[in-house]
């Protein structure tokens, strides 16, 4: 992806499989926004290509993304602030998230997880329904970061990217965010994708970490290999690293 | 209120509106009557233009555009084809422009969006003029053969009450929820799936639909057009302001500006014209800073906050100019010293 002169993220390419959580990490600047932008349709690649399930994405609009299966949170929660929190999670449902129903109009929806029903549903799956009525300027920004997340199920995705969602959270929430997240992975059998700066604990929740330095990527493997890999050592905060080595070990 | 209370209360209101119009013409004066004709006008304009400009907050001035556009239809038109055929067609013209237009701009925003638009709309206004003097070799186009006031009272009468039934059923529809969304958050509207730049283009074709039919009927008014009259800019500004005074994002707002400036522009035409500018503009300064919902977010609330507001602003400047602020302010600063 290259912006004029500077090429932010450069030939990174990398496969996600069904099921697994997989953590992105890097220093400021490596590209990971840019990165998440360019997958989930907001920034055309300069080149390169997008393939979901087999079918080519590649410069589509972002809503084609959302329909097929792909929603993502901002790192600044975006919420309808005028809507009460309730509708801001039915937008979704009654866009990228509508799925057939059983007879036509009429019915349960077909192929959609129990979690995901509706809107009182996903409000309980991310721990909402207390506020469910309230604009959704007057709740807290850490209820907002929930509330993005329920706006990105409502879309019934079959990946999820997270962009940065633990960013200013307490030691508490961050384990509780962590777990939220692990759950919805096992729940609803997505692909979760997560940035993150609080490398610590991405590493302990996470099967695969993707580490990008300078727009490159430098490793992908399990939290383990990773921790030993030298080149990771070397471009990233290296202490913090050691340090989750000495923890881990 | 409640979804079906506030559906009940908007037919009512519809009903109600169509009753006095269609009683209007048998019970008022001419002058009534002309009155009456203009504030449908604006009515139509005013509401389908809020539909989808207040929701999506992209702030289109090139009404003008397609007013006139229809306009132009009614007089080259109406000598061969049915009234109700010539004003279907200048409704599809404008929608059509509409459509070109908005593949162009609509994926501009704020002042871009408005500024282009009111270019685009000069633009139409002199490829006309100068297609009619070189292709026509006219100035301006007379209507030899025009329908009686009265159909055309309620031509725009059926025309202002399509726009308003269109205001109430797209507000409940996925459609209207979708112009919303584009315009609180138009990126995040997009990552939810909602296919922004087609739902733009037929809100923006609707509302030039609207405008179109309005100018082919109106322009049966005035037996001679010229693109002067026909693609008159003030016709664009009026509306935009009727629908912000009234309140752009909610349904009966400009209805009530409407009416309000109907009544206001009659009344003060013959005596003081200018005046009558000068108060929309005056009016429109005032609504943004104390009543930025529009009239129709008028409540019994906002009389009392501001008679409230004010009594707490003398209070104010009865303390600082009394001196007794000054002491006050002294008296603390001595204690902190101390």
């Amino acid at each position: 992806m290259r912006f004029g002169g500077l090429t932010a993220v450069d030939r990174v390419s990398v496969n996600f499989y069904p099921g697994e959580l997989v953590g992105i990490i890097g220093p400021n600047g490596a590209g990971k926004t840019t990165f998440f932008n360019t997958i989930s349709g907001v920034l055309r690649p300069s080149s390169g290509k997008l393939l979901v399930a087999g079918r080519n994405l590649t410069g589509q609009r972002p809503h084609r993304y959302a329909q097929r299966g792909l929603a993502r949170t901002f790192q600044t929660p975006r919420v309808f602030s005028d809507l009460p929190v309730i509708s801001n999670i039915e937008f979704g449902l009654k866009f990228a998230g509508r799925r057939r129903r059983k007879y036509w109009l009429w019915g349960d929806e077909t192929t959609v997880p129990w979690a995901l029903r509706d809107a009182r549903g996903i409000l309980s799956l991310i721990g909402l329904s207390q506020v469910a009525e309230l604009p959704a300027a007057a709740i807290t920004p850490s209820q907002q970061r929930l509330l993005e997340i329920g706006m990105a199920l409502a879309t019934r995705p079959k990946m999820l990217l997270l962009d940065e969602v633990a960013a200013g959270l307490t030691e508490g929430e961050l384990e509780e965010m962590a777990r939220l997240i692990t759950r919805l992975r096992d729940e609803l059998d997505l692909v979760v994708v997560w940035i993150e700066h609080a490398v610590g604990t991405l590493l302990r929740y996470v099967d695969r970490v993707v580490v990008l330095h300078q727009g490159q990527k430098i490793a992908d493997g399990t939290p383990t290999q990773i921790i030993r890999d030298p080149n990771v050592i070397e471009a990233y905060l290296g202490d913090e690293v050691l340090d989750l080595g000495e923890e881990n070990r | 209120m409640n979804g079906r209370q506030a559906l009940m209360r908007d037919i009512l209101v519809l009903v109600g509106l169509i009753g006095w119009a269609l009683v209007l013409p048998h019970y008022g004066s001419e002058f009534a009557v002309s009155m009456g004709l203009t504030c449908l006008m604006y009515v139509a304009l005013s509401s389908s233009w809020g539909l989808f400009c207040g929701s999506t907050r992209y702030l289109s001035l090139a009404t003008s555009a397609f007013f006139g556009v229809g306009a132009y239809t009614t007089a080259i038109g109406l000598g061969q084809l049915a009234w109700i055929e010539v004003i279907v067609l200048g409704s599809c013209i404008a929608g059509l422009l509409a459509i070109v237009m908005g593949a162009a701009v609509l994926h501009l925003r704020g002042t871009y969006f408005a500024v282009l638009t009111f270019g685009m709309a000069e633009l139409v206004r002199h490829a006309i003029s100068y297609f009619e003097k070189s292709a026509s070799g006219t100035v301006g186009r007379v209507l030899s053969v025009v329908p009686e006031m009265s159909v055309l009272y309620l031509t725009v009468l059926a025309i202002a009450i399509v726009s308003l039934v269109l205001s109430i059923v797209i507000r409940r529809t996925r459609f209207g929820l979708a112009l919303i969304g584009i315009g609180a958050d138009e990126q995040r509207a997009q990552t939810l799936g909602v296919n922004t730049r087609l739902i733009k283009i037929t809100g923006f074709a609707m509302t030039a639909a609207v405008a179109g039919a309005v100018g082919a009927a109106m322009a049966v008014r005035w037996t001679y057009i010229d693109p002067h009259t026909a693609f008159n800019p003030f016709i664009g500004f009026q509306t935009v302001l009727i629908a912000l005074i009234g309140g752009a994002m909610t349904l009966w707002g400009p209805l009530i500006a409407a009416i309000v400036f109907s009544i206001l522009a009659e009344t003060l035409r013959l005596q003081a014209p200018q005046i009558y500018m000068m108060s929309l503009g005056l009016l429109l300064i005032l609504s943004v800073l104390y009543l930025p919902g529009g009239l129709a977010s008028l409540r019994w609330e906002t009389f009392r906050d501001w008679w409230r507001g004010t009594r707490a602003w003398v209070k104010d400047r009865r303390y600082e100019l009394s001196g007794d602020k000054e002491r006050d302010k002294q008296r603390a600063r001595r204690r902190r010293i101390v």
